[in-house]
């Protein structure tokens, strides 16, 4: 099964620089200011004598940098991202869109067209095209601290969900999800029949062309969040999907 | 002839063996439990049992403010809302939030405000729910300690935990941890909450008589009562992904190294 054009993230917990020291916010990380830098999740104290974790996370030692890998958070937009928005308002100018993060994103209707040579006369700037509960898989064109996101559906993949089922899990557990260069998301896509879209605010988008497959996918998906931060994932997945198919009758 | 229950002040708050009405001595905690994820529609949801206090956290955000004027263009908003049910006392507490209401959720958001990073979320709002389901004294002091607690489930960065206790005087003695006949019969009363960051006070309130030793006496007592208080707490944060490792490793799946 092809990969829709998903993104490639770096899948952490399962690489041998994250020990499986759990950490909480204000626990001291490390002393050693001359061997270890502050890296990401941490925070140096008043003094600058301690690095601290500002998280519930996995404790990671990479080149000398000191990180925390959060397991639990949620979504800051950035620009470049693919997110599964739902359009929650609209007026004549914009819509609105739940993306899962802190602000509303805004989609205007010049973003939603497909550009051509020459604009048909059909393709008029009116929010007409979607209504509201509608899925769509959008890129974020541009995310500030200030401002809402803006997204666009001009691009490869983009668009209207019509069918499907929609699902949302933590936005720090998608890495697993995909899995180590796409290990887990294609595991899950073969074992299940089942296309997969997983998108970097936490919102999975699946359809299967048996129900049964579409069970078992959501099903999977829930056990990967749920066990995100131990080792081993892919394999138990693996054995899991194998299992609940012999268990259920389906093949 | 009707039978009137009325609740009454002991006239001793120790026994005779020297212990505490509870059993307790002088520097002992009541029970204390702690528990994470408890809530499953919030983002971060924490539980406390400590003594008779049964208090429940959930926390929301960052999330838009509503109503809107209450939001700042340059940080983010805490908002605590402090609430008792009518059944947590022993006279029927009147469900509208009250001036008492009002005053501890100030002293919650203030408390808590220094530890999170509010200005990179500005335009934005954090908001604690604190439900009392059963009370009986230090109320306030369980309240910051599960919220904090709830925060940290909830993902949101944070320079370290807070946690509180209350220390006071009680018959002429300094003891740990006043329980609620002790609150109302007792002398003095010193709630006080720490920050871990830099091991700062962020709460310190007084009600009652001490001299200057026995006050310095109260923040050493203090300081050792909330070290075990912390302990609790970061047992709790750390179960709730502890159990899942656990039982995964029954099952042959993760292997220790």
């Amino acid at each position: 099964m092809e990969n829709n054009g998903e993104v490639e993230t770096e899948d952490e917990i399962e690489d041998n620089s994250t020990t499986r020291e759990i950490v909480a916010p204000g626990e001291v990380l490390t002393t050693d200011l001359e061997a270890y830098k502050r890296g990401r999740g941490t925070i140096l104290n008043k003094d600058g004598t301690k690095i601290m974790s500002v998280l519930v996370g996995l404790k990671q030692i990479r080149n000398n940098y000191v990180n925390v890998i959060p397991l639990q958070g949620f979504y800051t937009a950035r620009t470049g991202d693919k997110v599964i928005a739902i359009v929650v308002d609209k007026n004549p100018v914009k819509y609105r869109c739940d993306i899962n993060a802190k602000y509303q994103a805004i989609l205007r209707p010049q973003n939603a067209i497909k550009h051509r040579k020459k604009r048909r006369r059909r393709d008029k700037l009116d929010t007409e095209k979607f209504d509201i509960g509608d899925v769509l898989i959008a890129k974020i064109i541009s995310a500030d601290r200030l401002n809402s996101p803006e997204l666009t559906l001009v691009g490869k993949y983009l668009g209207r969900k019509r069918d499907g089922i929609c699902l949302t899990i933590d936005p720090p557990k998608v890495p697993r999800i995909i899995g180590r260069n796409g290990s887990m998301i294609k595991l899950l896509k073969s074992e299940t029949n089942c296309n997969i879209f997983v998108t970097q605010n936490g919102r999975i988008w699946l359809k299967g062309d048996r129900f049964e497959y579409e069970r078992l996918a959501i099903e999977a998906v829930y056990k990967i969040e749920r066990e995100a931060h131990t080792r081993g994932l892919t394999d138990r997945i693996g054995e899991f999907l194998k299992q609940e198919k012999e268990k259920r009758g389906i093949n | 002839m009707t039978l009137l229950i009325q609740d009454k002040y002991p006239e001793k708050l120790f026994r005779e063996d020297g212990k505490r009405l509870d059993g307790r001595d002088k520097d002992d905690l009541r029970n204390i439990k702690m528990e994470v994820g408890v809530i499953k529609n919030a983002d971060g949801s924490a539980y406390i049992e400590w003594g008779n206090n049964k208090i429940f956290a959930s926390v929301y955000g960052p999330r838009e403010v509503h109503p809107h004027h209450l939001a700042k263009p340059d940080k983010g908003i805490l908002r605590v809302f402090y609430r008792m049910t009518t059944y947590s006392v022993f006279d029927r507490k009147r469900p509208a939030p009250g001036r008492r209401e009002k005053e501890i959720s100030m002293i919650i958001a203030d408390c808590l405000e220094p530890v999170l990073f509010l200005e990179l979320y500005p335009g934005t709002s954090f908001e604690i729910f604190i439900e009392v389901v059963d009370a009986d004294g230090g109320t306030r002091c369980a309240s910051t300690t599960v919220a904090a607690l709830a925060l940290a489930d909830a993902g949101v960065p944070m320079r370290s935990l807070v946690t509180s206790c209350a220390v006071g005087k009680i018959d002429g003695q300094l003891v740990t941890d006043l329980s609620g006949i002790e609150d109302k019969a007792g002398e003095a009363d010193l709630p006080v909450a720490m920050t871990w960051f830099n091991d700062e006070l962020s709460l310190l309130q007084f009600d009652g008589k001490v001299n200057k030793d026995e006050f310095n006496e109260f923040l050493e007592m203090a300081e050792e009562a909330l070290g075990q208080v912390y302990q609790i707490q970061l047992d709790a944060l750390k179960r709730k992904y502890q159990q899942i490792r656990d039982n995964v490793q029954e099952e042959g799946g993760d292997p220790e190294e």
